[in-house]
């Protein structure tokens, strides 16, 4: 039954690998080609110290080796659905690495995940998580529900607690039975289903603003508007939030992209707009 | 950690500090005021280390009314005033126990007839602002008073924006700051606002 | 990260052109992540033909900028004549190294014309080594990236037209790539009859 399945599963390798790993010579007995990358981890007695020794966390934020952070990113549900807005800066210290980030990963056409905290870690799990995803699809001949998508990706996290994988994710799908569903995923093990979150650096200014016009009767339009002008409060506000605003929509259909709004015209934009942000001159 | 916020409106300033004062795991008090009245326009509210704050707060209260006293009853500007804070508070950095402090200062030039607010933090760093907050209290709030605040508002408008404020921290903050005093500054004076 | 000259943020670059020089800084005042002000200049007039940029810590920045006035004025009171921009220079070295074994966290730039309206620019470190230069000063959290902007677009004896097109794109670009500058940014065109101020309308992120 799981022959498709198999071929992506490391406990059963097929004749194919096999036939290949065997003409390589086989020295040394270690498979050289699978199609699931397995994680290797530094020859030495503790991997953990040594990985929190050269890449930048909470505790050693000096060191060489810098992981992309900051990040504003938030995801609600509503009525018609789910609205997901992300901006697009990656920061390493104070230097902006890079204003194009594309936060939002598209698991399939009907799932979409989130990425603040480690940018190679979210982009790398979520795509994983597509293939298990599809999996499932093959296995039970069914789409995924949200729950247990999400939960397969807390779980895989699970596994590697304490080994410095940084995660702040939402999982955000539409199926029959759950309707428009979010879940918060963190490295820290946390999954959490709501309707409304806004994770990284820039949370507190996006929840300013969505919390303060946020309600269950939201227009489809009202709704876009909302989960843009809060990702834009959070990339003024926040040093290491900004660039661009990317925004989707999820119904029962699928997700629909809805656009990239570069902060530099949308500010400008919104402000006379609104007659908002008194603050600024101009 | 506290909530001192600030804004300034069309002929007045409001300040609304957090009554709460907390110790390790325990609430010691629901009712404190962490506002001293410097003269008749001019408003300190504070947050910071404890013991510091009080002692600070006072010693800037007496030095602007010995000010008074000794210059025929005249009365410090805003701008005086913050001037003066933030030189005491630069001064004390580079001192052995320098005073860790942050404050708000609210305050109205009876010359000019328009309302002020300063922001001072411990280090010395001063801005004069539309609205202001310390601490965590800052990142909820300043994206929220950004989209609602305008320059012309009333003192009624300006109750309803610290409403929204202080429901906002209310629900996200972690901690239970027991409700604020609201003060303003106007014109007339300095008086506590019931909310 | 507890770094006191990139608490606030904050940069400012000097530039010469054909008998004028230009001064530049952005508006950002912010505390770590989060940005509290978007008027704070960092561009101190200091008579009409010397200006001086500080950026670094806010605070000091405030304090020196209030230390120079009240030396200014003095010089002022005492020589009745205006001060030199490469007079003013070796104040400002001799303030900051009275603070040698416990430094202003700032990096002051001089930028101004001399007697003969010959252009003059310098830039110094905190405790007050002179860097005398030709063409550009940068200080600030976006140094590097100033550094690379200045070293791409600048060309010697541009008119003040032109000085200020080139200041102000280096400026720009570079603050767009340093989490902690930005946020509104205002040039100075010193020429020998007038200064010129020009805000530019930035990027509020």
């Amino acid at each position: 039954m799981n022959t498709i399945a198999s071929q992506f599963n490391n406990n059963n390798r097929n004749h194919v690998h096999h036939e290949i790993n065997e003409s390589n010579g086989g020295y040394g007995g270690v498979d050289k080609l699978e199609l699931t990358p397995t994680m290797t981890l530094p020859p030495i007695s503790q991997p953990t110290d040594f990985l929190r020794a050269h890449t930048d966390d909470a505790t050693n934020p000096d060191c060489k080796i810098k992981i992309a952070h900051g990040t504003t990113t938030l995801a609600f549900r509503y009525k018609k659905g789910i609205v997901i807005a992300v901006d697009s800066r990656a920061s390493q210290g104070n230097w902006t690495a890079s204003q194009t980030v594309h936060k939002v990963i598209r698991i399939n056409p009907m799932l979409l995940g989130t990425m603040a905290g480690g940018a190679a870690d979210c982009q790398y799990w979520e795509t994983w998580l597509g293939t298990q995803c599809r999996l499932h699809e093959l296995r039970e001949k069914e789409r995924i529900s949200v729950a247990a998508a999400s939960k397969i990706l807390s779980n895989l996290i699970y596994e590697y607690k304490g080994m410095g994988l940084s995660m702040g994710t939402m999982i955000c799908g539409f199926t029959k039975k759950e309707g428009p569903t979010v879940y918060y995923v963190d490295s820290d093990g946390t999954r959490l289903k709501g309707d409304l979150f806004c994770v990284g650096s820039g949370q507190t200014f996006a929840y300013g603003v969505l919390d303060s016009e946020y309600k269950w009767d939201l227009t489809e339009e009202e709704a876009l508007y909302l989960g843009k002008r809060s990702i834009l409060a959070a990339a003024h506000r926040d040093a290491y939030s900004g660039g661009t605003v990317n925004l989707y929509h999820i119904t029962e259909e699928g997700w629909t992209y809805h656009g990239n709004y570069d902060v530099g015209d949308l500010f400008w934009e919104v402000k006379s707009q609104e007659k908002s942000f008194n603050n600024v001159d101009g | 950690m506290d909530v001192v916020l600030g804004i300034r409106l069309k002929d007045c300033t409001l300040i609304a500090t957090s009554k709460s004062v907390t110790r390790g795991i325990s609430v010691l008090k629901e009712d404190d005021d962490k506002t001293r009245i410097l003269n008749e326009h001019n408003l300190i509210a504070f947050t910071g280390e404890a013991g510091d704050t009080v002692q600070f707060a006072e010693y800037i209260q007496a030095n602007i009314q010995l000010y008074s006293m000794r210059e025929n009853d005249i009365e410090l500007s805003p701008k005086a005033t913050a001037s003066f804070v933030r030189n005491q508070l630069a001064t004390s950095l580079r001192t052995r126990k320098p005073y860790q402090v942050n404050v708000l200062i609210g305050g109205f030039d009876t010359k000019t007839g328009k309302p002020t607010l300063n922001y001072i933090d411990y280090i010395g760093t001063q801005a004069i602002l539309p609205y202001a907050a310390h601490g965590y209290a800052a990142f909820y709030c300043m994206s929220l008073l950004d989209k609602h605040y305008r320059p012309e508002m009333e003192l009624n408008d300006g109750l309803k924006l610290l409403e929204m404020s202080i429901k906002e921290l209310q629900t996200r903050m972690p901690m239970d700051f027991k409700g604020v005093i609201v003060k303003v500054i106007d014109k007339e004076g300095i008086r506590k606002i019931d909310v | 990260m507890s770094d006191p000259s990139s608490i606030n943020g904050g940069s400012a670059l000097a530039m010469v052109g054909k008998d004028c020089v230009a001064i530049a800084c952005d508006l950002r005042l912010g505390s770590q992540s989060l940005g509290l002000a978007n008027n704070f200049e960092k561009i101190f007039k200091i008579n009409d033909k010397v200006m001086m940029g500080l950026t670094g810590l806010a605070s000091d920045v405030t304090t020196l900028h209030e230390l120079f006035r009240f030396k200014n004025n003095l010089y002022e009171l005492r020589e009745e004549r205006k001060i030199e921009p490469s007079t003013f220079a070796n104040l400002v070295s001799s303030t900051l190294y009275e603070k040698r074994f416990g430094p202003w966290f700032t990096g002051p730039l001089v930028a101004g014309l001399d007697k003969h309206n010959k252009p003059f620019i310098c830039g110094f470190d905190s405790i007050g080594c002179i860097d005398y230069a030709k063409d550009f000063v940068v200080s600030g959290t976006a140094s590097d990236q100033l550094y690379g902007m200045c070293e791409g677009l600048y060309q010697p004896n541009l008119e003040p037209e032109d000085l200020f097109e080139t200041i102000s794109q280096s400026l720009l670009n570079a603050v767009d790539r340093d989490t902690l500058s930005g946020w509104g940014a205002i040039v100075y065109i010193i020429t020998k009859d007038k200064v010129i101020k020009k805000v530019l309308r930035t990027r509020q992120d």
